[in-house]
């Protein structure tokens, strides 16, 4: 081999580690892209204390640990079911992780839904699920202070009134500030990867 | 009337007979159901949602107007949409009913068009068979059974 054909091999060689090592890197430093929308709180997500039906619950019980808040209602056929069974399969894809993730439910229809109503409904989709309520005002301010909308509307004489409420669900990490936003129809492996991430950092 | 008579009498009965029903075929719609599921809910959750696939290979648009079931109180037609501000909503379906235009599948879906079943008779537990009776516009009614089960992707 010519002494030239043995520095271009050497050049080759050397482009190809800086190639080989330049992936490496990224892959093992690159910043961690969320599937939810990432949020930068400045304050702390705001305390409350709603009833449960195993006493009040409030966000503070949970520091050291990942909330997952949902408001909606329990005669919400549709979507509500729809996204407590994908955070149920969130839950499962976490394995051993998942005691680090509390789901509290929140009721839009304080007037319909009573703390063990709620506690049923929700335990169906996973032992470990809260359901809380309070009074209209209490909710209201909840709401309110998390950025939820929600309205009753009238329905038929059949389903009484419904409510349209955003149907997002707000994950607060575990040194209690507003992390993330997974909208409706996230599906579970996006959240799973989410949150494992917040578990692990 | 002799035999051969007789025999092309036959011949046209049946060719009259085999164009009637292919007259009634080619017009109209026909509606085929397939796909049909009901999602598992808690016994205190009054209500619970069915979901399918319904297909018109007819000539004609049809319309869902209404469903019947022993397993709940009342069934109406919903359905699930974004709202303006951005949140979820569900209403009875506009105009009361679903149209299922010729040549097209409709789906019901989570998240969107569904069939309500009110005030529930029975628990919605997975493996469970739900009967229900579809009423639509010009097919008339359409029996199905319906099985309870998880939500597949």
């Amino acid at each position: 081999m010519s002494s030239g054909a043995k520095r271009g091999l050497g050049w080759a060689l050397g482009a190809l580690l800086l190639i080989v090592l330049g992936w490496w890197g990224w892959q093992r430093f690159r910043p961690y892209a969320f599937h939810g929308t990432v949020l930068q709180s400045a304050e702390p997500a705001p305390d409350f204390t709603l009833m449960s039906a195993d006493g009040p619950v409030s966000l503070s019980d949970f520091r050291g640990r990942i909330v997952m808040l949902y408001f909606g209602y329990t005669f919400c056929p549709d979507v509500c079911p729809t996204t407590l069974f994908e955070v149920q399969k969130t839950m499962e894809l976490l394995g051993e992780d998942a005691d680090q993730v509390q789901l509290i439910m929140i009721s839009v229809d304080p007037l319909r839904d009573t703390p063990e109503r709620l506690k049923e409904y929700v335990q169906y989709f996973h032992p470990s699920f809260i359901g809380v309520t309070g009074s209209e005002d209490e909710i209201a301010q909840v709401a309110t202070q998390y950025g939820i909308y929600y309205e009753k509307h009238e329905g038929t004489p059949a389903t009484g009134y419904l409510v349209d409420h955003t149907a997002t669900l707000t994950v607060v990490d575990r040194k209690g500030y507003v992390k993330l936003i997974f909208p409706y129809g996230t599906p579970a492996e996006d959240m799973a990867a989410d949150l494992k991430y917040l578990i692990e950092h | 009337m002799t035999r051969r008579n007789l025999w092309i009498g036959l011949a046209v009965a049946v060719l009259a007979a085999l164009s009637l029903t292919a007259c009634q075929k080619a017009q109209g719609p026909q509606i085929e159901i397939t796909d049909a599921w009901g999602r598992p809910s808690p016994k205190v959750a009054t209500a619970g949602a069915f979901y399918m696939t319904i297909r018109n290979t007819g000539t004609e648009d049809d319309a869902l107007i209404g469903a019947d079931s022993d397993a709940c109180g009342v069934v109406e037609l919903h359905e699930s949409f974004k709202t303006p501000e951005g949140a979820m909503g569900m209403r009875p379906v506009q105009g009361g009913k679903i149209v299922i235009p010729a040549g097209e599948t409709v789906e019901l879906k989570m998240g969107g068009l569904h069939i309500m079943c009110i005030d529930k008779q029975v628990d919605f537990t997975p493996g469970t068979k739900v009967r229900l009776v579809l009423h639509f516009e010009k097919s008339g009614d359409i029996p199905l059974e319906v099985e309870i089960r998880q939500p597949m992707k």
